[in-house]
């Protein structure tokens, strides 16, 4: 009865009320546009002048038109921080976290395993920690220091002490980041896993298939939509990640750690070179967009 | 009612938010005494000056003048500094007095950030008893000066006496660097690590250039900066030369290549294998006497004079001499938009002579950038400065110009680039060229 | 979760079952590596935080792990001492001021984007999840120089605003999600009892949504808690810093680190957000990460 009533009565009210629309909408719209979009606009713009913050050229900024690419893709620094951008998705997001992250959701799927609470707990610490808290637990585990949690185990082995951060950066940086991802995947994967029938697995394990024959031809498959899913996410998220590195090395040794996103740190604010960041930050943004629109088509999100 | 309690509860967010910037306004006012902000931002340095306000309160008081001074201590690294002070200067919401090394003031003084104290320097005496050497180095490309220089300094090769005659190895100074890489290899076949440090890569930053590259360039006698077409000379025989020295250096292992791409390189080199003995020679600043190895330096030697001693830089290139080169020193800059310019200027002035003066050079292990303070406590009982200082006038002084943070940044990534073993001196020398043509632009780079 | 606890009591009433014609062996084996594959996994995760716990609590700490002379001296000190109880306030300053206003936001938005059906919704919708592929050091360099043209940097309330402003579009998503979910019958019941639309918000829809407004409110406080590039970039005065620009100051410093004290900084500086997960994880772990990637 009520009911009833109210359907009748909702078209009238609905259109009496749309003036509240913008005031519902209006504050969201606000913040994202001028925090948001604007500044995305507005590096375009920087991008195509020589802005800067310091010397005779910061008093009167030009418009440079294209010189800033030009400048930037036939600079070997730039590209070689593209390039360490990608090996640094590649390895540790779509490789490590992926695996990682798909054994501890299969972990948590095992049903004779105990301690799966704590075992998910743990997992989960690295990522809910804040990055800067992050970066400093991974600088003791790696300090040149014969005492640093590293070398103190590879003292157990017998081998000397060594200098990760220093020999081998940017295998460091990437097993931190795959250690910090762990769970955003084991997450996913574990929600994309309880579509998957138990009964199917169970009747595959009763004809004799093995379980890495299992998850091959029959988990793998099931779950193919929220992998891929995650792979673009997770790219998306790795190629923003700079104060996890920013912390540790600052981009060091040499530039051996220079991710994209601190190539454009360093040029704007310590070289205060604005339009030449600005314009770098464009070129990372036009990639992005790519598959970000490759994402959200694939996605094929109801909205 | 209850329509009011949702927009009150936004409101209320919005007016928490509004409250809080109010907080952190700056609460400066207008009448009653006049207040100046002084930015400190390395710790020994902030430590002698806060001891020095109330005297200068009082000194200026004398005089009838109220000026109050706060002072801003934010310990911060060089890069850290930088990029703060640029942020702050583009903003105007830095302090009214900064202290800083002379290599920040050219490209903040190039923006119109700095306050142009050539009026003020011209009607004050003191300004006259400078050394030449450390009014040209705070002289800007535009022939103003953006600062007043607080300490002058000296670089030269830091070595380890007592190491060095216990290993048997010549300490008589080198002539030439041939000379000297004879028997820095003696060093090394004797303790098998690397017995030199330079400061070089990206990890030392501004030091890479001002205490590790440019120093070695200076003496080559090859133009690097030309006051006169403001043009950067990016390709040259010293050029190569210096880099071809890092490139002898390191394939030779006389180099601590690890360690120099330590996020901190300094402390594995100057401040622990120098103590240690293991790295017996270091190319380095006057303040090295104070700030690194003194009692209360960051890595105290005992007894320092009698087991530490300098030599000049030995000739690189056939046809020069050994000279000790001048550096830069701190200075104090004054906002281009200080409320109180005057009251600013003259914290800066007094803060550059007499007693306070020798106070904050002794604290840093500084060189008095101006004469007649020899007798005066405590700088007078510092027998290495006083050295130092009397090597001064005969220096050879570096070269400065517009476009040095990009030359500096082009050096760093080129001398990087050479300790991870990515280029050898010939290729580090063409991508210096390049990067720094890159940076500097057409109109600052010679052909 | 619903469809495999039905079938967990079964399967654990009978862990072997007779028809599986594995070895002994081979299944406890299989059952052995699983296990030493979880312990290898979970010390992965959890080692390098021994250096946080047992420094924070030794007299004599140093930057690498070594067995602590017991105290709480570096919590006393990182409460009382200089700057330290500033960072701790200034990071809850901000991160409160924009979650609340982030969440204001969101609930006035998501209501909006839900309840009502107009021209361009669906394109903003496709928008603002667009913006989450834009990774902050991208948009940091011009964020900078705007906020300096609207006077905005180095201000509480310049990082409010930009750190809201950057949780925004999860928080409507979300938001939206669970409003949808509320079904509108039961506000227009409430319209018909005499209240106003915000009266039916409060009423109706503010009950119901708890627990997605808990999952937003989490994620948000999780971002801004956390952020270090917005707060590095806007703020220049110590005054004004958060814990995580605290933090690596203090531990870039020359050779004045103090470790008892940075690694209790490090452990009070982490706690919130980790007893925050705690308490909301399944909020968490169902509806919004597993959600939104469902779609």
């Amino acid at each position: 009865m009520t009911i009833a009533k109210a359907l009748s009565g909702r078209p009238i009210r609905r259109r009496r009320e749309r003036g509240v629309l913008p005031l519902l909408l209006g504050p969201s719209i606000v913040l994202i546009a001028v925090f948001v979009i604007a500044p995305a606009g507005y590096g375009i713009y920087l991008g195509l002048t020589d802005t800067q913050l310091t010397g005779w050229a910061a008093r009167d900024p030009q418009f440079v038109g294209l010189e800033n690419f030009r400048n930037l893709l036939g600079s070997e620094d730039f590209l070689a921080s593209l390039g360490r951008t990608g090996e640094f998705v590649l390895w540790s997001a779509i490789i490590g976290q992926t695996v990682l992250g798909m054994v501890a959701a299969l972990l948590l799927r095992t049903k004779w395993l105990r301690g799966k609470g704590l075992f998910g707990a743990l997992v989960l610490l690295p990522m809910v920690v804040p990055e800067v808290v992050a970066s400093l637990t991974w600088a003791s585990v790696l300090s040149s220091d014969g005492d640093g949690t590293l070398n103190r185990l590879l003292g157990l082995f017998g081998s000397g002490a060594a200098a990760p951060l220093q020999d081998h950066p940017m295998a460091s940086v990437v097993i931190i980041n795959v250690w910090r991802g762990i769970a955003l995947a084991m997450i996913m994967f574990q929600a994309a896993l309880e579509d998957v029938p138990d009964e199917l697995i169970e009747s595959a394990r009763m004809d004799g298939a093995s379980a890495l024959q299992v998850f091959r031809y029959i988990t793998l498959p099931l779950i193919r939509g929220p992998v891929f899913l995650y792979l673009l996410l997770t790219t998306i998220t790795t190629v923003g990640v700079f104060g996890l590195v920013y912390f540790l090395t600052q981009g060091g040794p040499g530039q051996e750690t220079e991710l994209a996103s601190i190539y454009i740190f360093h040029r704007a604010f310590q070289y205060s070179q604005i339009g030449l960041g600005s314009a770098a930050s464009v070129i990372l943004l036009v990639l992005l967009m790519i598959l970000g629109l490759t994402y959200a088509r694939l996605a094929k999100v109801e909205v | 009612m209850s329509r009011n309690r949702v927009l009150a509860t936004a409101t209320a967010g919005m007016l928490l938010t509004g409250a809080l910037t109010a907080c952190s306004g700056s609460g400066g006012d207008a009448d009653g005494p006049v207040t100046i902000k002084l930015l400190e931002y390395q710790e020994p340095r902030a430590k002698v000056v806060k001891a020095l306000i109330p005297e200068f309160e009082r000194a200026m008081a004398k005089q009838g003048r109220k000026i109050k001074v706060e002072l801003v201590a934010d310990t911060l690294t060089d890069e850290q500094f930088h990029t703060k002070i640029t942020q702050q200067l583009h903003s105007g919401t830095a302090p009214d007095v900064l202290d800083m090394g002379g290599s920040n003031v050219t490209g903040l003084a190039g923006a119109g950030y700095l306050l142009k104290l050539d009026d003020y320097l011209d009607k004050w005496d003191g300004w006259g008893q400078y050394y030449t050497s450390a009014k040209e180095a705070a002289r800007q490309p535009d022939g103003g000066f953006y600062s007043i220089p607080h300490e002058a300094s000296l670089q030269s090769l830091f070595y380890r006496k007592d190491v060095l005659q216990r290993l048997g190895v010549d300490t008589s100074q080198p002539r030439t660097w041939d000379e000297l890489i004879g028997r820095l290899k003696k060093v090394k076949a004797k303790t098998g690590e690397a017995p030199i440090v330079i400061p070089a890569g990206t990890a030392w930053g501004g030091g890479t250039w001002t205490e590790g590259f440019l120093p070695l360039v200076a003496g080559t006698g090859s133009t690097f900066y030309d006051a006169k077409s403001k043009k950067w000379t990016l390709k040259s025989k010293g050029l190569s030369a210096t880099f071809g020295l890092y490139d002898e250096l390191i394939k030779a292992g006389l180099l601590p290549v690890r360690d120099l791409q330590n996020p901190n390189p300094w402390e594995p080199t100057k401040y622990k294998n120098f103590v240690k003995g293991t790295l017996p020679v270091s190319a380095q600043g006057s303040w090295g006497w104070k700030f690194d190895w003194g009692p209360e330096g960051a890595a105290p030697i005992e007894n320092l004079r009698e087991k530490v001693a300098t030599w000049d830089y030995p000739a690189l290139v056939p046809g020069t001499k050994p000279y000790s080169i001048s550096g830069g020193g701190y200075g104090y800059s004054v906002n281009a938009h200080a409320k109180n310019p005057d009251a600013a200027v003259e914290l800066a002035k007094w803060l550059s002579s007499g007693t306070p003066l020798a106070k904050q050079l002794v604290t840093v292990g500084a060189v008095s950038p101006r004469k007649g303070l020899s007798g005066t406590a405590p700088y007078k009982n510092e027998p290495s400065l006083l050295d130092a200082e009397r090597k001064l006038p005969g220096s050879i002084l570096p070269p400065r110009g517009d476009g040095e943070d990009q030359v500096s940044q082009a050096v760093q990534s080129a001398t990087g680039k050479m300790l991870s073993g990515r280029a050898d001196g010939g290729q580090a020398a063409a991508a210096f060229a390049k990067e720094a043509k890159e940076l500097l632009g057409d109109n600052r780079a010679a052909e | 979760m619903a469809a495999t606890t039905t079938v967990e009591p079964q399967a654990a009433t009978a862990p072997v079952s007779p028809p599986r014609r594995r070895t002994p062996t081979w299944s406890v084996v299989q059952r052995a590596l699983q296990y030493a594959l979880m312990v290898l996994l979970a010390l992965f995760c959890v080692v390098p935080f021994a250096w946080v716990a047992l420094t924070a609590v030794d007299a004599d700490g140093g930057p690498t792990v070594s067995l602590p002379a017991f105290t709480l001296d570096n919590f006393v000190r990182f409460f009382t001492d200089g700057g330290t109880p500033r960072l701790f306030l200034n990071s809850v300053i901000v991160s409160f001021a924009a979650t609340a206003l982030n969440l204001v936001c969101g609930l006035l938005g998501g209501y909006g984007l839900s309840r009502y059906r107009f021209r361009g919704r669906t394109t903003f919708m496709f928008g603002i999840l667009l913006i989450r592929v834009i990774p902050p050091p991208a948009t940091i360099v011009a964020l900078y120089l705007l906020m300096v043209k609207m006077q905005l940097d180095d201000s509480y309330l310049g990082l409010i605003l930009a750190e809201a402003a950057a949780a925004l579009p999860i928080t409507l998503w979300l938001l939206k999600g669970t409003i949808d979910a509320v079904p509108a019958e039961l506000e227009e019941a409430a319209w018909l009892d005499g209240n106003t639309r915000f009266g039916a918000i409060r009423r109706i829809i503010l009950p119901l949504v708890g627990p997605g407004l808990g999952a937003a409110a989490m994620l948000t406080f999780m971002h801004v808690w956390g952020d270090f590039l917005t707060p590095l970039v806007l703020l220049q005065s110590p005054d004004l810093y958060p814990l995580s620009i605290g933090l690596f100051r203090s531990f870039t410093a020359f050779h004045q680190v103090d470790w008892g004290v940075l690694a209790a900084s490090a452990l009070v500086y982490m706690a919130p957000p980790a007893v925050l997960y705690i308490f909301l994880r399944r909020h968490l772990m169902r509806s919004s990460l597993g959600g939104a990637i469902k779609g």
